[in-house]
C-alpha cells in the first residue's frame, strides 16, 4: 500500500493529467452548446495547473524500477516545459476549426502530453519506446482530425506510416542493444568500456535507434512526413507537434546519446572521422540544416514554411547535441524551449489568420499589419528570432547550441568541429530569406482584399502576445532560463551520482 | 551626470523614443516626427557631454566610463560599455546624423510612427556599437541595425525598392554569419569564458587559427563598410531608400563595419592582420578607383553619390591598414567626414532635389536651370561637391591627405592608384555638379508639369531642411578649420601607450 | 563452434521445400498432360450450385472495424477480470479491490462513451 501510495504520489503529474483527460472525455458527450468547448477547456487548464504545481511544489527525487522512472530537477523542468505548451495548444484548440469531436480532441492532447511527460522522466530503453510511442499515437489521430479534408486524411496516413516504420526501426534497435548489453536501463548501458562499444551488432542498434530519433525530430533524411503534416493537420495540432513532441524527444535523445551510449560516440572532427554516433549526429545535423532551409526558400504555403524551417531548427539542436556533456545538454534544452514558444506563437497567428483570411497561403497574410498591427508585430517578433537575429531570444539559444558544440572538440586553437559550424552559420543566413519574405507578405504587399473590420481580441491572440514577449524577454534577459536549466542539469547529476542512474 | 551613464543614456534615449513612438494613438502619428527630434536631441546632447566629459590629461586610461555588470554570467558575457576617443567622435557623428535625418524627413506622412520608430531603433543599436567593449554587446547591437533597414527601406524607398532592401540585407545579414564564425572561434579558443575586448586583446591567440578568422571576421565587418568586391549592396540600397535611410547608411551603417574592423578585428589578430595587410590595402584600393571610375558613368544622380561613398570608404579601409599614426587617425576622421558629407549629398539629392523634381536623371535635372530656381539647394550641394572632392577648408581634406600620406609610409605603389583615385573624385563630382546645376542652357527651363501658360516654382526649401543642411555644413568646415577638436581625442587612443589601440602601432607595423 | 543454427536452417529450408514439391508436381502435370479449354461456367465462383450474379466485390462496412476494436478492449478487459473472478475474490487486500474497482469504474466509462457516440448502433 505505501509504495503504490508513494508511486502515485511521485507520478501524480500524469495522473493527474489522465483523470482530466478522462473527465473530459465524460464530459464531452453532453449536447453542444455556446459554453461547452470553454468549459472543457477550463477543465483542461485545471487539470494541467493542478499537474504543474504538484511538479513544482513537491519536488522529490526518484529513481524508480532501475530507470524506468526518474524524477529530477532537470526532468521536472521539461515535464513543466511540455505541460505549458500543451496548455497553449489546447487554447489554440478552442478557436479553431476543429467542431466535431472536441472533449475528444483535447483529451487526445493531454495523452500525448502524458507520454511526452513519460518521455521526459525516463532512462530505460523499454519505457523510451512505449512513452514514445504513447506520444505519437495520439499525434496521428489529432492530424487526421478534420474528418472532411483529403489534406488532413493524407497527412494522418503518411505520418502514421512513416511513424510506424520508425518506430519499427526503434524497437529493432532498442532490441539489438539489449540482446548485446544484457539490459535495458541508460545507467548500465553508460557503464559500457570503449571496447565494449565497438562491436558492430552494437553499432548497428545504435544507428537503428537514430532514425527512429530522426523521424521524430524531424532530422533529414526522416522528415519527409513534416511538410505534409505541418500543412494538412489542424493549426493547433501542428504546433503541438512543432513543440511538446520536440521538447520531449530532444531531452531523451541527448540523455539517450550523452550518458547512455557514451562510450560508443566516435568523433566528428573534420579530418579525424572515428564510427560512433558523433558523425552519424553531425551528418544528421548538416543535412536537416541543408536541406530545410534551402527547401524553405521556393514554399508558398506559410505552414510549410514552418515545418522546413522546424526541420532546420532540429538540425541546429543536433549540433548542440554533439557537444555532449554539460553544455551540450543544456544549450539543446534551452534552445528546444525557445524555440517551441516561438514556433507556438507563429502557429498561433496562423491560426487566426486562417480563420479569418481562409487560408495560409502567403498571398492571405498581406496586408495584416493594417488590419492586426498587433498580430503582425508578433509575427515578427517570432520570425526575426526564428532567424537568429539579435535581440530575441533565438539568437542566445543559437549561439549557444554552436558554442557548446565547438568548443567540445576544441583544443589550442584546433577546430576540429569547424566545419559543422561553417554550415549551420551559413544556412542560418541563408533562412533571413524565407523569414523576410513572410515579413514581406505582412509589412510590405498591400493587400487586394477589402479588409474586414478591425479583429477582436481572443484567447488565442491574448497568448500569442504573451508568448512575443516572453520571447523579447528571453532575449534581453536569457538568464531566467539559462539558471534553471543549469542548476537543474547539476543537481540532476549529483542526485543521479547518488542513486544510480544514468547522468554524470 | 558620471560620464558612465551619458554614455549608457544616449542608446536610451533612442529606445525610449521609439516606445514612446509606438505609444502613440494612430491619429496623433504628425506628432512621431516630434517625438523622434527629442530624442534625437537628448541623444545628441547626451554625446556632446559624454565628448567634453573625457579627461585628456596624460595620466588618465585611454578607456574612460566603463560600465561592467554581468548579463548572462553562463556564457561570460557582460554587459560593458566605455568609450575612448574614438568612440566619442563616432558618437558625435551618430547625434548628429540622427538630427539632420530626422529634419530632412519632416515631410514622410505615409505611416509616420512606424519610420520614426524604426529610425530611432537603428539610431539606438548605432549608438550601442559605438560604446560595447563586450564583443556579444557588440555583435547584439550590430545586429540591431539590419532588420529595420530592411523595412525602412522596403516600404518607404523608391526606385527597385523591394530588391535593393532584400539584397541589402542579405549582404548584411551574410557580413553577420561571418563575423559570428569568427566570434565563436574567439569564445571558444580563449581560455576564459568570456568576451570582455580589453582582456581578449591581450590574450596571443594561436597563428593557425588567426590566420583564418581574421580575414573573415575583418571580411564580414567590411562588407557592411563596402569593400571591394563585396560593395554592390551599396549604390543599389542607398538608391532604393528614402532620403534619411541614405543619409544614415552611408553616414553612420558603413562606419559600423570599419569601426568594428578596427576596434575588434585588427586588435585581436595581430598577426593575422600584419599576414593580410596587403591583400586587404589592394582591395580597399581598387574600390577607390572603382567607385570613382563607375560614379564617373552614371546617369542618375543617387548613383553617383552611391558610388562616391565606395570610393570614400575605401580611402577609410587604405588607412585603417597603414597601421601607423597619421593614416589610423587619418581613417577615423575619414569616418566622420565622410558621414557628414555623405549625408548632406544624400540629403540633397534625395530631399531636396528629388522630392521636388521627382526625378534624378542628370540630363533631364539639367535642363530645369535648378541653379535659378533653387539657389540655396546648388549652393548646398556646391558645398557638399567640393567637400567630397577634399577641398582644404572641409574636413575631407584632413582626412584624406592624413590616410595618403599615411599609405606613403606603408604602400607606395599603392599610393599612386589612390592618387589617382582622388583625381577621378574630382572629375565625377565636378562633372555631376555642372551638368545638374550649372549647364549651359540653351532656351528656357524645362520643369516638371509646367507649360507656357502654367509655369510654376518648386516649393519653396522647409525650414527643417535649412537648419539640416546648415548643421551639416557646419560640421563639415568647423572640423576642416579646427580639427583638433576630433582629433585630439583620436590621436590619444593611438599614441598613448596604454591603449589597446596603441598595441596595433608598435606590434606590427615594420 | 556451435552447430544449432546451422540445424535450425536446414530445419526452415526442408519445411519450405517439402509441401512445394507436391504442388510443383501438380503444376507440371497439369501443364504438360492436361488441355488448355477454359470456358465460363469453369471459371465460375462456387455458390452452392447456384449460378452467381453480379460482381464478388462488395463494399465492406467500415462500422466492422468500429465493432473489432470496440471488442478487443473489452475483451481484454475481461482476460484481466479472469484471475481476479477466479480465485482472487477473498485473497487480495483492500488496495488491490479498490484498484480494481477502478479499473472497472474505467471501462464502464469507455462503454458509455461509446454507447453515447453511436458506436454501438449499426449505420
Amino acid at each position: 500500500m505505501n509504495d503504490t501510495l508513494h508511486l502515485l504520489k511521485l507520478l501524480a503529474p500524469e495522473s493527474i493529467l489522465l483523470d482530466t483527460s478522462l473527465l473530459i472525455l465524460v464530459l464531452g458527450l453532453i449536447p453542444a452548446t455556446a459554453t461547452k468547448r470553454n468549459l472543457l477547456l477550463c477543465i483542461t487548464l485545471l487539470g494541467g495547473l493542478l499537474a504543474g504545481a504538484w511538479l513544482f511544489f513537491v519536488p522529490e527525487n526518484a529513481n524508480l524500477f532501475h530507470g524506468m522512472v526518474v524524477l529530477d530537477p532537470l526532468t521536472r523542468l521539461v515535464k513543466v516545459a511540455v505541460l505549458v505548451l500543451s496548455l497553449i495548444t489546447a487554447v489554440f484548440a478552442v478557436g479553431s476549426n476543429v467542431r466535431e469531436h472536441f472533449g475528444e480532441y483535447l483529451a487526445l492532447i493531454l495523452f500525448s502530453t502524458i507520454g511526452m511527460m513519460l518521455l521526459a522522466g525516463t532512462e530505460d530503453l523499454l519505457m523510451i519506446f512505449i512513452a514514445l510511442e504513447m506520444t505519437s499515437i495520439p499525434l496521428y489521430v489529432l492530424t487526421g482530425y478534420l474528418k472532411r479534408s483529403s489534406a488532413s486524411a493524407e497527412a494522418a496516413l503518411k505520418y502514421f506510416l512513416i511513424g510506424g516504420v520508425s518506430a519499427a526501426f526503434l524497437l529493432f534497435g532498442l532490441s539489438l542493444i539489449y540482446g548485446v548489453t544484457g539490459s535495458t536501463s541508460l545507467h548500465d548501458l553508460g557503464g559500457m568500456s570503449r571496447d565494449a562499444a565497438l562491436d558492430p551488432l552494437l553499432l548497428a542498434g545504435v544507428v537503428m535507434a537514430m532514425v527512429g530519433f530522426g523521424f521524430k525530430v524531424a532530422a533529414v533524411p526522416f522528415h519527409l512526413w513534416a511538410p505534409d503534416v505541418y500543412e494538412g493537420a489542424p493549426t493547433s495540432t501542428a504546433a503541438l507537434i512543432a513543440s511538446g513532441s520536440k521538447v520531449a524527444g530532444f531531452l531523451i535523445l541527448a540523455k539517450l546519446l550523452t550518458f547512455g551510449f557514451a562510450a560508443a560516440d566516435g568523433n566528428a572532427g573534420w579530418a579525424q572521422m572515428l564510427p560512433g554516433w558523433l558523425p552519424l549526429l553531425a551528418i544528421l545535423a548538416t543535412a536537416s540544416v541543408v536541406v530545410g532551409n534551402l527547401a524553405a526558400l521556393s514554399q508558398s504555403n506559410v505552414k510549410r514554411i514552418l515545418a522546413y524551417s522546424a526541420i532546420a531548427q532540429s538540425g541546429y539542436m543536433l549540433i548542440g547535441l554533439t557537444a555532449a556533456g554539460k553544455n551540450g545538454v543544456s544549450s539543446v534544452v534551452f534552445y528546444v524551449i525557445v524555440y517551441a514558444l516561438t514556433t507556438l506563437g507563429a502557429f498561433g497567428v496562423v491560426s487566426l489568420v486562417e480563420q479569418r483570411r481562409g487560408g495560409s497561403q502567403l498571398h492571405h497574410f498581406q496586408g495584416l499589419h493594417k488590419s492586426a498591427p498587433g498580430l503582425a508585430f508578433c509575427m515578427g517578433v517570432f520570425m526575426i528570432s526564428l532567424a537568429g537575429i539579435p535581440p530575441l531570444a533565438g539568437f542566445i539559444g543559437k549561439f549557444y547550441l554552436f558554442a557548446s558544440a565547438l568548443g567540445s572538440a576544441s583544443s589550442n586553437g584546433n577546430l576540429p568541429l569547424l566545419w559543422i559550424i561553417v554550415l549551420a552559420v551559413a544556412f542560418n543566413a541563408v533562412s533571413l530569406y524565407y523569414y523576410l519574405i513572410v515579413l514581406k507578405h505582412i509589412f510590405v504587399i498591400p493587400s487586394s482584399v477589402e479588409s474586414a473590420a478591425p479583429e477582436p481580441r481572443s484567447a488565442t491572440s491574448t497568448l500569442v502576445g504573451l508568448l512575443a514577449l516572453a520571447v523579447f524577454v528571453l532575449g534581453l534577459y536569457p538568464s531566467l532560463l539559462l539558471e534553471p536549466i543549469s542548476s537543474a542539469y547539476t543537481s540532476a547529476v549529483k542526485f543521479s551520482i547518488k542513486s544510480g542512474s544514468a547522468m554524470r | 551626470m558620471p560620464t558612465e551613464f551619458l554614455l549608457t543614456a544616449t542608446f536610451l534615449s533612442a529606445f525610449l523614443g521609439v516606445a514612446l513612438i509606438l505609444m502613440l494613438p494612430v491619429r496623433f502619428g504628425a506628432a512621431a516626427k516630434w517625438i523622434a527630434l527629442l530624442s534625437a536631441l537628448t541623444g545628441f546632447g547626451f554625446a556632446i557631454a559624454a565628448f567634453r566629459g573625457y579627461d585628456m590629461s596624460p595620466g588618465a586610461a585611454p578607456i574612460q566610463s566603463v560600465i561592467n555588470f554581468p548579463w548572462v554570467e553562463k556564457l561570460g558575457i557582460g554587459f560593458v560599455t566605455g568609450a575612448d576617443g574614438i568612440s566619442l567622435v563616432m558618437l558625435l557623428l551618430t547625434g548628429i546624423i540622427a538630427i539632420t535625418g530626422i529634419l530632412f524627413s519632416w515631410n514622410v506622412t505615409q505611416q509616420p510612427r512606424a519610420f520614426f520608430a524604426l529610425f530611432l531603433t537603428i539610431i539606438g543599436g548605432v549608438y550601442g556599437v559605438f560604446q560595447s567593449l563586450d564583443l556579444f554587446l557588440l555583435f547584439v547591437f550590430y545586429e540591431i541595425v539590419i532588420i529595420p533597414k530592411y523595412f525602412l527601406i522596403s516600404n518607404w524607398g523608391s526606385t527597385n525598392r523591394e530588391y535593393g532592401a532584400m539584397k541589402l540585407t542579405i549582404y548584411s545579414v551574410a557580413g553577420s554569419a561571418l563575423v559570428l564564425l569568427a566570434l565563436l572561434g574567439v569564445y571558444v579558443v580563449n581560455p576564459d569564458v568570456s568576451f570582455d575586448l580589453m582582456r581578449l586583446a591581450y590574450f596571443k591567440f594561436p597563428l593557425g587559427f588567426q590566420l583564418w578568422a581574421f580575414p573573415v571576421m575583418f571580411l564580414g565587418f567590411a562588407i557592411l563598410a563596402g569593400i571591394w568586391p563585396f560593395h554592390t549592396w551599396a549604390p543599389t540600397g542607398h538608391v532604393a531608400a528614402p532620403t534619411a535611410v541614405s543619409m544614415l547608411l552611408a553616414g553612420v551603417v558603413m562606419k559600423l563595419g570599419s569601426y568594428s574592423a578596427l576596434r575588434v578585428a585588427m586588435v585581436l589578430f595581430p598577426a593575422g592582420l600584419d599576414y593580410w595587410r596587403m591583400p586587404i590595402a589592394i582591395l580597399a584600393t581598387v574600390g577607390i578607383v572603382w567607385g570613382a571610375l563607375v560614379a564617373l558613368a552614371q546617369r542618375d544622380l543617387k548613383f553617383v553619390v552611391g558610388y562616391s561613398s565606395i570610393n570614400h570608404m575605401g580611402f577609410v579601409l587604405l588607412g585603417l591598414v597603414t597601421l601607423n599614426t597619421i593614416g589610423l587617425s587619418g581613417a577615423v576622421l575619414q569616418m566622420f567626414s565622410h558621414g557628414i558629407i555623405g549625408g548632406l549629398l544624400f540629403a540633397v539629392v534625395g530631399r531636396m532635389i528629388y522630392d521636388r523634381t521627382h526625378t534624378r536623371e542628370i540630363s533631364l535635372l539639367g535642363k530645369m536651370g535648378l541653379a535659378k530656381a533653387m539657389p540655396f539647394v546648388a549652393f548646398t550641394f556646391t558645398v557638399a561637391s567640393v567637400a567630397s572632392m577634399g577641398l582644404p577648408g572641409f574636413s575631407g581634406f584632413i582626412a584624406e591627405i592624413s590616410i595618403l600620406l599615411g599609405a606613403w609610409k606603408a604602400f607606395p605603389v599603392l599610393l599612386i592608384f589612390s592618387a589617382l583615385g582622388v583625381v577621378v573624385t574630382v572629375a565625377f563630382t565636378l562633372r555631376a555638379l555642372q551638368r545638374s546645376f550649372f549647364p549651359a542652357l540653351t532656351g528656357s527651363p524645362e520643369l516638371p508639369g509646367a507649360d507656357a501658360e502654367h509655369p510654376h516654382d518648386f516649393e519653396p526649401i522647409s525650414l527643417p531642411e535649412r537648419l539640416g543642411a546648415l548643421l551639416l555644413m557646419a560640421a563639415t568646415l568647423g572640423i576642416g578649420l579646427f580639427p583638433n577638436i576630433l582629433l585630439d581625442p583620436i590621436l590619444r587612443s593611438f599614441e598613448s601607450p596604454h591603449s589597446i589601440m596603441h598595441r596595433l602601432i608598435q606590434e606590427v607595423a615594420k | 563452434m556451435s552447430y544449432d543454427y546451422l540445424l535450425l536452417t536446414v530445419f526452415l529450408a526442408i519445411a519450405v521445400i517439402f509441401p512445394l514439391i507436391p504442388l510443383a508436381l501438380a503444376w507440371l502435370w497439369a501443364r504438360t498432360f492436361s488441355p488448355a479449354k477454359p470456358g465460363k461456367d469453369k471459371q465460375a465462383s462456387y455458390e452452392c450450385g447456384i449460378e452467381s450474379t453480379g460482381t464478388a466485390q462488395i463494399q465492406f462496412q467500415s462500422h466492422y472495424y468500429l465493432y473489432a476494436l470496440v471488442f478487443l478492449v473489452f475483451d481484454v478487459e475481461t482476460v484481466f477480470l479472469l484471475p481476479f473472478a477466479d480465485m482472487g475474490f477473498f485473497r487480495i487486500p483492500v488496495a488491490g479491490f479498490l484498484a480494481l474497482m477502478f479499473f472497472l469504474l474505467l471501462l464502464l466509462e469507455s462503454l458509455v462513451w461509446a454507447w453515447a457516440k453511436g458506436i454501438l448502433e449499426w449505420k
